[in-house]
């Protein structure tokens, strides 16, 4: 397993964090599901045994979708001690679903992350989950259920790629950027969020000698930007639930706090929350 | 008496030579010029009043654009301008369109506007015609400038490409109008059972008829609609009501227009051209199906009857007048968003596919208020902008089954 606790715990600047993973609703009845989200850049799965999880597992999805599902899902299912034949019910999401054909079940990241989030944080009623392409702005209702959404398009602005292709032009490793963000006490300004543009702005702040901390806190606050023009466009309410890979990043995290001025709430393994909520819905599903 | 296998071998003859014709836009228009010899005059806008161009004895072509990557037209249209703009240039600059004899350019937004100014410079076609459309479709002047410029198109054009005698418009407009009654035809019967026609297919069939011969999209939609009713008819017996109904219009919580438990999920189409098709059959592949729509190449087009008890010019002045306002035109007594929910409901669509041009500013105005009348009635609702050339269909894939998520609960 990857290390998934935030470092935004230790930096203490997240205002509610649920540590409490294991504590998933109960189902009636004892049904062994998986979940299994194929990411862009990671696959996840997770294995709930009557709401409660039993195994997770986060894999790189690199070329080949159908093996990176399959493999989080053995991965998965050999922490619990589970065999596949054990599994009632099992729902893939994310980008690469389609091509998970070790199960028929499948269902948009839009809906999984919404009852991922949801189960975690049951007051939440807008999520925000930046992930590996994708930038996503969910409201969701009382009950999980998807109101409306945002997605981006054919934009990468405020994506894991994107502080991807930053943190190499910085030479900064990807897990330190957020911590160095909180250094900075005077971000730059960046006005670009595309990708390609944003790139060369970095490029040109690093010769005007501008410091790395200062360049990554405009990086977050131009992220921030981004993600708020998304949510005036959804009926944005509290409180906010922050998934995805990027919701590790405590730059991003305090930089969208501050635009949007409400607190996160960051669950613990954010990026396996489009995996729980597909497992979720498969409980439901295998309970019917 | 037909059989079922008889019935469907047919509508796949007809269906397949629409396809066709739609999957290559603007070959029937060359093959037509060349058979003929007669003029083909192109145009951009449902509100082009092709019912005149018809009677000069030219062949109205519409033009949509392409998917196509721009190399010519860039040098005169900034990339903020809609791809169908943008390829339609590209297309004309390129010699795609060269069987065109003329074009004729309707005002609607800005962007068509300037567009004329630069085609008529660049494109290099004999005739180039401007029809000035009143900016509101109300009250008693505009409807008289309306019917001058109208007037005055029929003379222009009547010295350019042919005369434009009255008996001809006549029998022009009832053509159109037949069109317009079998269009209306097709929309009801996928009403009644949305499983008779695919969404992708029906609405290449509405587009075929500004690409084609009216008289020849005619005999072509009897048949297709004849071997639909058929079918029908085999499967439920009583047949069909014996008048079509008004345009696009019914009442709320009618019989044929509520879902059926098992089907396909219902939306309602916003936006201006629909040519992606491969879009819309991912639609229906994902278990949507845009059951009606404001498409200007759809249900748009379609229209309203123009009356044929009045004076020519009128008729097509009424039907400019009556049809449900395009975003570029404004009726203050006629809200856009409520005619826009009534006919929501009584499609008994469940959620809305607003399916628009990347920077077509008429459309993303009125978005937001539309969007709102659709949020206070709580019908689910996905905004999708497109530009012609770089659909990504996986991508939009993930949206539009949200969507359908969202509606099952």
């Amino acid at each position: 397993m990857p290390p998934l606790f935030l470092s935004a715990i230790k930096a203490g600047c997240i205002s509610d964090i649920i540590t409490t993973i294991k504590q998933a609703p109960a189902r009636s009845g004892s049904v062994t599901v998986a979940g299994v989200d194929i990411g862009s850049n990671t696959a996840k799965a997770v294995l709930l045994e009557d709401g409660d999880i039993l195994g997770t597992s986060l894999v790189m999805t690199g070329h080949n979708s159908r093996i990176a599902g399959r493999r989080a899902l053995d991965l998965a299912l050999r922490e619990a001690g589970l065999e596949e034949s054990d599994i009632n019910g099992m729902i893939a999401t994310g980008y690469g679903r389609m091509s998970a054909d070790f199960t028929d079940e499948r269902v948009t990241e839009i809906t999984c992350h919404a009852r991922g989030a949801h189960s975690r944080q049951p007051e939440a009623r807008t999520v925000i989950d930046l992930g590996g392409q994708d930038s996503k702005v969910i409201a969701i209702g009382e009950t999980g259920k998807v109101i409306d959404f945002m997605m981006n398009d054919k934009c990468a602005a405020g994506t894991g790629r994107f502080l991807e292709v930053m943190a190499a032009a910085l030479e900064v490793e990807l897990d330190n950027l957020g911590e160095i963000s909180l250094l900075s006490e005077s971000p730059v300004s960046i006005s670009s969020v595309c990708t390609v543009f944003a790139e060369s702005e970095v490029v040109s702040r690093v010769a005007e000698g501008a410091s790395k901390m200062d360049i990554v806190a405009g990086i977050h606050q131009a992220i921030a930007s981004r993600i708020y023009a998304m949510t005036v466009r959804v009926p944005f309410k509290e409180k906010v639930i922050m998934t995805g890979g990027v919701a590790r990043n405590v730059g991003v995290v305090r930089a969208l706090e501050k635009r949007l001025e409400t607190s996160l709430v960051v669950p613990e393994m954010p990026q396996h929350m489009g995996a729980l909520g597909a497992a979720i819905i498969a409980g439901e599903r295998a309970g019917a | 008496m037909i059989d079922k296998d008889e019935v469907s071998r047919l509508s796949v003859d007809v269906l397949s030579r629409l396809q066709g014709l739609v999957g290559d836009p603007y070959s029937y228009a060359r093959a037509w010029k060349g058979r003929t010899g007669g003029k083909v005059m192109g145009f951009f806008c449902h509100y082009a009043p092709e019912e005149i161009i018809h009677a000069a004895g030219a062949l109205p072509a519409r033009i949509t654009g392409e998917n196509r990557v721009i190399s010519e037209s860039g040098a005169h249209l900034q990339s903020y301008c809609c791809s169908l703009a943008r390829t339609g240039l590209d297309m004309a600059l390129g010699g795609d369109l060269d069987f065109l004899d003329g074009t004729v350019f309707v005002h609607t937004c800005d962007t068509m506007q300037r567009l004329s100014d630069i085609w008529r410079l660049n494109a290099g076609y004999d005739v180039h015609l401007d029809v000035v459309l009143p900016g509101r479709l109300e009250g008693d002047s505009a409807w008289e400038y309306l019917c001058r410029e109208l007037a005055s198109f029929r003379e222009r054009l009547g010295e350019l490409v042919g005369p434009v005698d009255d008996g001809a418009l006549r029998t022009s407009i009832a053509l159109y109008n037949r069109n317009r009654a079998l269009l209306a035809d097709l929309y009801r019967l996928r009403r009644r059972d949305p499983g008779v026609l695919p969404s992708d297919k029906a609405l290449m069939v509405v587009a075929a008829s500004a690409l084609m011969d009216k008289e020849e999209h005619n005999a072509l939609l009897e048949e297709l609609l004849g071997n639909i009713e058929a079918r029908l008819s085999g499967a439920a017996p009583g047949g069909l009501p014996d008048r079509p109904q008004e345009e696009g219009v019914e009442s709320r919580g009618q019989a044929e227009a509520r879902p059926q438990a098992g089907e396909k999920v219902r939306l309602f189409g916003i936006g201006s051209v629909m040519d992606q098709w491969e879009f819309l059959a991912m639609v229906e592949d994902v278990g949507g199906t845009v059951i009606d729509d404001d498409f200007c190449t759809g249900h748009r087009y379609a229209g309203v009857m123009a009356p044929e008890y009045v004076d020519p010019i009128e008729s097509i002045a009424r039907r400019i007048w009556d049809g449900v306002p395009c975003p570029c035109k404004h009726v203050t007594t006629r809200d856009r968003a409520e005619l826009l929910l009534e006919r929501i409901t009584g499609s008994g669509a469940e959620g809305v596919l607003f399916f628009q041009f990347k920077f077509c500013e008429p459309h993303a105005f009125d978005y937001p208020y539309v969007k709102k009348a659709l949020d206070e009635r709580g019908i689910p609702s996905l905004h999708l902008e497109i530009e012609q050339g770089s659909v990504s269909i996986p991508r939009l894939r993930t949206r539009v089954e949200a969507l359908l998520e969202t509606i099952r609960g």
